[in-house]
């Protein structure tokens, strides 16, 4: 089975489970999921590697059962300590030790050594190790810290680090707010699981419809990018920021809407995020519970360490209260944004286009706010209105797709090299001259594609003003039905899928 | 120290971090009514009411304190012992 929601036997394997969980005793129905989270893994073709995150399970399990069973703090501190040491130390040495390697040989390079100073390793990296290992990391840190309950029974433990919906690709949990619903029962709601459904299909919508096909453009051009110089890299690379977000955002539409169908409710991962009027809310709504897992874990700490509370106080006396209070928090942010970016990879694409780059957009944005503000006064604006929010937005996008082109592009070099020719070469009519059906998609293809886009848009727009799903029930049965009866005919008519087509994966699922 | 002067302290800090000497907390002043109250501002925030009580909050503390009210729970529990 591939390991992709999309594909057909992932369905029959979904549905099978579906119809078992509301047949059993209520009480066995968490040992079910248990059973059907370790045969999803072993299925998608994981075999041995499933003792990874088996291995997290029980070191998370381990770790808490001596922080409940003592109220000595040193105690208390060294199961911490251990159990972080085991994690992060399997996520580093699985996922970041080629990328300490290569850059190292890169330096070695620059300073003229001849070939490579030191091998890479070739790992095979359990499937969504970065997101089982911060769901379980954010438990033992909130059980260490008393917020969280810990967990008496390993078999739970298993369940909630290895939860088969959100174990490839998040969201990432977090055990005190969504952790005991996993063992309680769960009794057959009607609405719960047609609402599941309907979600399930929207995400469906959202990757076999849109993001399938703006993957035809993107590799189109990315694959090729010196064919396609100036408005090609745009277009290809507006495109990606699509297809990413209906890619990632359809999975958790999909992982949500899964989960639901069981009564479980798992934390919302996106919040339309490219309606964003700055980059540190566009934050707050692209991948939420990794924004909220690095706050809370690696921020807040890094803040409350002795180091940055002498740092603050240091810089405080030196340039005074509000500048000191800033740079202090610039310089955390740069460790906070680093850690961000290289959560997305063991590269430095990753580390400059999700990371650092960020970092620059927000500090810079800091720093230049009072002479912005400035500007508007003079111009007489009124920095409240539409428009200027409306230019807020486009801004925002338009900064976010210069880190996608790293995030997209083979290497940094490549990335800059693209960005390069998307601002060297003037070529907008060559696109609109037909170029434009150069890239993969013909006539027709690219209506539906806008088309489907503009159907997102309109939902994510109507989506501002409360759930759709509500909204719909609330219509008469015959429109409901032909609505969603639709929306399913439009997917299995325009989607690209079938037993021998294999989805793009989904992009988020690697890291 | 009496829950109304805590409330009078946390009322001074307050207008110190945020720069802002119109505002009066209560017992469910959130985030949501400090315009610059973010996640940046609360970790100075922070600060700055450990120094003023001499107390420590703990890190589970920090991100679980939902309003002013229950940032005053945990510094009267803290003042007692």
């Amino acid at each position: 089975m591939p390991a992709s929601f999309t594909s057909f036997y992932f369905l029959c394997f979904y549905t099978f489970i579906l119809l078992i969980y509301y047949l059993i005793p209520r009480k066995t129905q968490w040992v079910f999921l248990l059973f059907a989270s370790a045969a999803f893994y072993l299925l998608t073709g994981n075999g041995l590697l499933i003792l990874y995150p088996a291995a997290a399970c029980l070191t998370a399990y381990g770790a808490v059962r001596v922080m409940a069973g003592t109220e000595d703090v040193k105690k208390r501190r060294w199961a911490l300590a251990a159990a972080l040491l085991l994690l992060i130390g399997a996520l580093v040495v699985l996922k970041y030790i080629n990328f300490g390697i290569y850059t190292i040989n890169a330096a070695a390079f620059l300073c003229g050594a001849q070939g490579e100073m030191i091998g890479v390793f070739d790992f095979l990296v359990p499937l969504g190790i970065s997101f089982y290992t911060f769901s379980i990391l954010g438990y033992i840190v909130d059980v260490y810290n008393g917020i969280a309950k810990p967990q008496k029974n390993f078999f739970k433990t298993a369940l909630y680090g290895m939860y088969f919906p959100s174990i490839l690709s998040g969201p990432i949990l977090r055990y005190r707010e969504d952790g005991e619903q996993f063992f309680e029962p769960h009794p057959f709601g009607y609405r719960q699981v047609t609402f599941g459904l309907q979600r399930m299909v929207w995400g469906f919508f959202k990757t076999l419809v849109i993001s399938e096909r703006m993957n035809i453009v993107v590799n189109t051009v990315y694959d090729n990018y010196t064919a396609y110089p100036g408005s090609y890299i745009w277009i290809a690379t507006i495109c990606f920021a699509f297809q990413l977000y209906t890619n990632f955002s359809g999975s958790m539409d999909i992982v949500l809407g899964m989960s639901q169908t069981f009564g479980i409710r798992l934390p919302e991962n996106f919040e339309t995020p490219f309606f964003s009027k700055n980059i540190s809310e566009y934050w707050r709504r692209w991948h939420i519970s990794l924004g909220v897992w690095m706050k809370e874990y690696v921020f807040y700490p890094l803040l409350r360490t002795n180091m940055f509370m002498e740092l603050g106080k240091k810089l405080r006396k030196k340039f005074g209260k509000k500048r000191g209070k800033q740079l202090t928090t610039f310089l955390a942010m740069l460790i906070l944004w680093f850690t961000v970016g290289i959560w997305h990879g063991g590269d430095w694409k990753f580390v400059i286009g999700s990371g650092l780059l960020h970092w620059f957009y927000i500090v810079s944005g800091e720093l230049l706010a009072p002479f912005f503000r400035k500007c508007m006064e003079k111009l007489s604006i009124d920095a409240k209105s539409k428009w200027v929010d409306g230019f807020r937005v486009l801004r925002t996008f338009f900064l976010v797709n210069i880190g996608f082109v790293f995030f997209r592009a083979a290497s940094t070099t490549d990335a800059c090299r693209m960005l390069a020719s998307a601002v060297g070469v003037w070529n907008v009519g060559d696109l609109l001259r037909g170029g434009i059906f150069t890239l993969g998609l013909d006539v027709i293809e690219t209506v539906i594609a806008i088309v489907s886009l503009l159907l997102l848009l309109a939902v994510s727009l109507l989506h501002q003003k409360g759930s759709v799903r509500e909204r719909i029930e609330k219509k008469p049965v015959l429109f409901r039905f032909a609505l969603w009866y639709a929306l399913l005919f439009y997917i299995i008519l325009l989607g690209h899928y079938g037993p021998d087509y294999s989805a793009a994966e989904f992009i988020y699922q690697g890291f | 120290m009496t829950r109304e002067e805590v409330f009078e302290t946390l009322n001074g800090v307050f207008q110190d971090v945020f720069d802002d000497e119109s505002i009066v907390v209560k017992e469910e002043t959130t985030a949501d009514d400090i315009e610059d109250w973010d996640s940046l501002e609360h970790i100075n925030l922070i600060a700055a009411v450990e120094q003023e009580f001499g107390i420590k909050f703990s890190m589970g503390q920090v991100v679980a304190m939902k309003n002013v009210g229950e940032m005053a729970d945990i510094i009267m529990g803290q003042i007692k012992d």
